[in-house]
C-alpha cells in the first residue's frame, strides 16, 4: 500500500490523502484566515477517514504557492515536519500547476490558446501562469510564470503576444495537488524543493542613516 | 477491491449496520433498539465503512464507548462483512477509533475478544493491546473464553515525559528537548542578523527565517539530545504572545509533527515558559515568585503563585519594550543592532549619573494606575533631544564633543533603575521575597548587577537562569509542556491558533 499526503495552504486549507494512487479522503477549508487553526484537524481527519496513522504515509507533497505569505507558510511548515515525523519523502509543487491540472483535465489548451491560471495576490495584484496543455504523463506544461502582476500589466503582456488564453474559475484542492504529485512521480519529476514562492520581497524599509553622524536626530 | 472510505456513523445507517450485525453475529447479534441507542448515544463514537463508489452499501462498522470521567474507553463492537475481509479494513476501523480515543485524551482503551479468534487477537496485539484478564466461558452457547485486552496510551507520560518544544514567537527559532525536569537539548537559530539593517525585528523577515530554520534546528536538537523522534512522548509549542505570522509557522509545524508521531500536543504561553525554565536548573520552581521578563518584545512583571495554575500579570510596558528602547537608542547613537550589547560596550567608562534621564511612571501620581507598568518611549525621546542639542552645540562651535559613553551609561541606568525598582516594589508589596529574571535583556550586565545589589539590600532571593535559557528558546516551552503533563493536564485540542496578545493567565490553550 502506498500512501500520499497532499497539503496546500496557498488559498484556504486543502489536505488530501491518496491510498494506492486513489483519493481516499479530502478536506478543503475555504477560510483563508485560519490556516494555523485548521491545518491540524484537516490532517487528522483525512487520516481518520482513511483509517491510517502518520506512520503509514510514505509521500508528503506540498503546494509552494505562490500565495500571500502568512498562510502559505503554515502548510509548508506542516509538510516539512510531517515528513520528519513519519519518515515520508517530501516534495513540493507549484500550486498554480495543480489548478492548471484540474482545468486542463476538463479541456485542452494549445500554444495558440493557452490556459491562464490566476489567483488573488491581494494588493490589487494577481499571481499567474500560462499553460499550453498536459504532457503525455498528464502534467501541465507551464510556458510562463509563476509571476505576480497588476491585472492591467498582465493584460498588456498577453496583448503584446497576441494571446487570448482560456481562463478557469477553479480553485485549488488537496486532491489536485495529490493528482499532480502522482503524475510528476510517474515521470520521475518530483521535486524535493519546498521553499515558499513569495514572489515579493518583505515589506520593510531600511531607516535613513541615523545617529550622531546624521544631520538631525529624530525620535 | 482495496478502496474503502470510513466516516462517522449516522442513525440512518442503522438498517445497514443491522444487516452486517446479524450476518456476523447470528444469535449473538444486538437488538435493533440496542444498536440505535449505541449509535445515537452520548459518549459513543461509531464509524462505518463503504466501498468507494457504493456509499449506500456498508461493509463494516465499529464503535467506541468513551468515559471522560475515567479517561477510559471500550471498543464496543467491530464487524466486517465476510466478503470485505482481508484488506486491512479491521485495522483501519480500529485506527479510527483509537485516533478518536487519543483525541479525547483517554489514557486506556479496553476490549474483549473471543479466545478462538486468533486473527482478531493478533490485530489487537499489533495495535499495542495486551491481555490483562480472561473471562472463562464468556461466550455462550459456544462456551468460549473472552480475553480482556487493554491499550495504554503513552505510559511514560505521567513519570518523566520526553517533550519536544517549539518556539517561534519572535526572531529565534528554538527547538528544545527535555525529559521531565532535565534539559537534553536547546538549539536556537536566530534571524537577528537579518534584522540588523532594519534596526529592529521585521515580522515578515522573521517568519520566513523560521520556515527555513525548522528542519535543521529540529535535526540538531535531536542529535544534541541523542534521541529519535519516535522516542518523543509529547510536543509543546508556543501559541502566544508574539508575532502572529511567526507563531503560525511553529504551530503548523508542531501540529503536523504531533499527528505524524501520533503524540499529544500542548499549546503553551511564551511568557510563562520564561518562568518555567527555572525547573531545568533547580528541578522545581519555588513559588510564589515575582518574575521580571524583559526582551525586545516584552516588558512584564508577573506574580507567579503556581506555575501552571496561578500566574498574574502585575504590569507591563504601555509602549516600547525595554529591548526595543535599547535598539532605538543604539541606533540614534549611531551604534549597531541589537542595541543591548552595543549600549553595554559604549557605556564602558561612561558616568551613569552624568545625565538625569526620566524614569517614567515612577512618580507618586502614577502609583495608583501604573504602579507596575513601564514606559520607555519618553526616555528614548529624551535621549534623542539631548543628542540633538549636543550636536547643535558642536555645529555652532559652543562645544567640541559630547560623550557617547555618558549618554549610553545614563540611558542604561535609567532603564535598569525603573525595571529593578518596580520589580523590588512588587516583591515587597506582595511579601514575595523571590525574584526571577527572564528574557534577552537579562544579558545586560548592568541589569544583573543592579538586580543583585537591590535584592541583597532587601533580602530578596534572586534567580537568573543561564543566559541560553533566558533568551527565547524551545527548551523553556518543552519544560512547561512537561510540567503540564506531569500535573496530569490533558493535551490541547488540534484547533488552537496563534494569539499574539495571549494573556499570562492562559498558561495552556485548550
Amino acid at each position: 500500500m502506498s500512501v500520499l499526503l497532499a497539503i496546500d495552504t496557498s488559498a484556504g486549507t486543502s489536505v488530501a490523502l491518496f491510498r494506492d494512487r486513489k483519493l481516499a479522503a479530502e478536506v478543503n477549508v475555504v477560510d483563508n484566515m485560519k490556516h494555523a487553526e485548521t491545518i491540524g484537524t484537516a490532517i487528522a481527519q483525512v487520516l481518520i477517514e482513511a483509517g491510517l496513522t502518520g506512520r503509514d504515509v510514505q509521500e508528503v507533497v506540498v503546494g509552494r504557492g505562490p500565495a500571500p505569505f502568512t498562510g502559505l507558510r503554515v502548510g509548508i511548515a506542516a509538510a516539512v515536519m510531517f515528513a520528519e515525523g513519519s519518515g515520508a519523502r517530501l516534495s513540493g509543487v507549484v500550486s498554480l500547476d495543480a489548478i492548471a491540472l484540474s482545468a486542463l483535465s476538463q479541456g485542452g489548451a494549445s500554444e495558440a490558446q493557452p490556459m491562464l491560471v490566476t489567483t488573488d495576490a491581494r494588493r490589487s495584484e494577481v499571481y499567474w501562469a500560462l499553460y499550453r496543455g498536459l504532457n503525455a504523463d498528464g502534467v501541465p506544461v507551464r510556458i510562463e510564470g509563476p509571476l505576480v502582476s497588476k491585472p492591467a500589466a498582465l493584460d498588456e503582456i498577453l496583448a503584446a503576444r497576441n494571446l487570448k488564453p482560456q481562463t478557469t474559475e477553479l480553485r485549488i484542492t488537496g486532491a489536485a495537488v495529490g493528482e499532480l504529485a502522482l503524475a510528476l512521480s510517474a515521470m520521475g519529476s518530483l521535486d524535493p524543493d519546498v521553499s515558499a514562492l513569495y514572489l515579493r520581497a518583505p515589506d520593510a524599509v531600511e531607516p535613513k542613516a541615523p545617529g550622531v553622524f546624521g544631520k538631525r536626530v529624530s525620535s | 477491491m482495496t478502496d474503502f472510505t470510513i466516516r462517522k456513523a449516522r442513525e440512518v445507517d442503522l438498517d445497514e449496520i443491522m444487516r452486517i450485525e446479524n450476518a456476523c453475529f447470528g444469535t449473538d447479534a444486538w437488538s435493533v433498539q440496542n444498536m440505535r441507542d449505541e449509535l445515537i448515544g452520548e459518549q459513543r463514537f461509531y464509524v462505518v465503512a463503504h466501498a468507494q463508489g457504493s456509499a449506500d452499501q456498508l461493509i463494516a462498522y465499529a464503535g467506541l464507548a468513551i468515559s471522560s470521567a475515567t479517561s477510559q474507553g471500550d471498543i464496543q463492537t467491530i464487524a466486517v462483512s465476510e466478503n470485505a475481509r482481508g484488506q486491512g479494513l479491521g485495522r483501519a476501523l480500529m485506527n479510527s477509533l483509537l485516533a478518536e480515543a487519543r483525541g479525547k485524551s483517554l489514557t486506556e482503551v479496553f476490549l474483549e475478544v473471543r479466545a478462538d479468534n486468533q486473527t482478531a487477537e493478533a490485530l489487537y496485539r499489533s495495535l499495542g493491546f495486551e491481555q490483562i484478564d480472561i473471562r472463562k466461558r464468556y461466550y455462550q452457547p459456544d462456551d468460549v473464553d473472552a480475553l480482556v485486552m487493554r491499550l495504554t496510551f503513552a505510559p511514560s507520560l505521567s513519570a518523566e515525559p520526553l517533550v519536544l518544544g517549539i518556539e517561534s514567537s519572535c526572531d529565534e527559532t528554538g527547538i528544545g528537548i527535555v525529559r521531565g525536569n532535565t534539559l537534553l537539548a536547546n538549539v536556537i537559530s536566530s534571524s537577528m542578523q537579518l534584522h540588523a539593517r532594519f534596526g529592529g525585528v521585521v515580522p515578515e523577515v522573521a517568519a520566513r527565517a523560521h520556515l527555513e530554520a525548522l528542519r535543521p534546528t529540529l535535526q540538531e536538537a535531536l542529535a544534541e539530545a541523542k534521541v529519535s523522534l519516535s522516542d518523543i512522548d509529547a510536543i509543546a509549542v508556543t501559541n502566544g504572545p508574539g508575532l502572529a505570522g511567526a507563531l503560525m509557522v511553529g504551530i503548523g509545524a508542531a501540529k503536523a509533527l504531533a499527528i505524524s508521531l501520533d503524540k499529544p500536543i500542548y499549546a503553551v504561553n511564551h511568557l510563562v515558559g520564561h518562568v518555567g525554565v527555572d525547573v531545568l536548573e533547580r528541578g522545581t520552581l519555588e513559588t510564589p515568585t515575582i518574575a521580571l521578563l524583559v526582551s525586545g518584545g516584552h516588558t512584564s512583571l508577573l506574580l507567579v503563585r503556581d506555575l501552571i495554575n496561578d500566574v498574574e500579570l502585575l504590569g507591563e510596558t504601555i509602549d516600547d519594550a525595554a529591548g526595543e528602547a535599547f535598539d532605538k537608542v543604539s541606533r540614534l547613537l549611531g551604534l549597531g543592532y541589537p542595541g543591548g550589547p552595543e549600549i553595554d560596550r559604549a557605556a564602558e567608562g561612561g558616568n551613569p549619573q552624568a545625565l538625569r534621564f526620566p524614569r517614567a511612571l515612577t512618580l507618586p501620581k502614577d502609583m495608583d494606575k501604573h504602579r507596575y507598568d513601564f514606559s520607555f518611549s519618553g526616555l528614548k525621546t529624551a535621549v534623542a533631544r539631548h543628542v540633538e542639542v549636543a550636536q547643535a552645540k558642536i555645529e555652532s562651535g559652543e562645544a567640541t564633543e559630547f560623550s557617547v559613553a555618558d549618554v549610553a551609561a545614563s540611558f542604561r541606568e535609567a532603564v535598569v533603575d525603573v525595571l529593578i525598582g518596580k520589580a523590588i516594589n512588587a516583591c515587597v508589596d506582595h511579601g514575595v521575597m523571590r525574584l526571577l529574571l527572564g528574557g534577552g535583556v537579562v544579558a545586560n550586565r548592568r541589569l544583573r548587577e543592579l538586580a543583585q545589589q537591590r535584592c541583597n539590600e532587601k533580602g530578596i532571593e534572586l534567580r537568573i537562569p543561564a543566559l541560553s535559557l533566558c533568551t527565547d528558546n524551545g527548551a523553556m516551552i518543552a519544560a512547561l509542556g512537561a510540567q503540564l503533563i506531569m500535573a496530569g493536564r490533558s493535551p490541547s485540542s488540534l484547533n488552537f491558533g496563534a494569539d499574539s496578545t495571549l494573556s499570562v493567565t492562559t498558561v495552556q490553550s485548550p
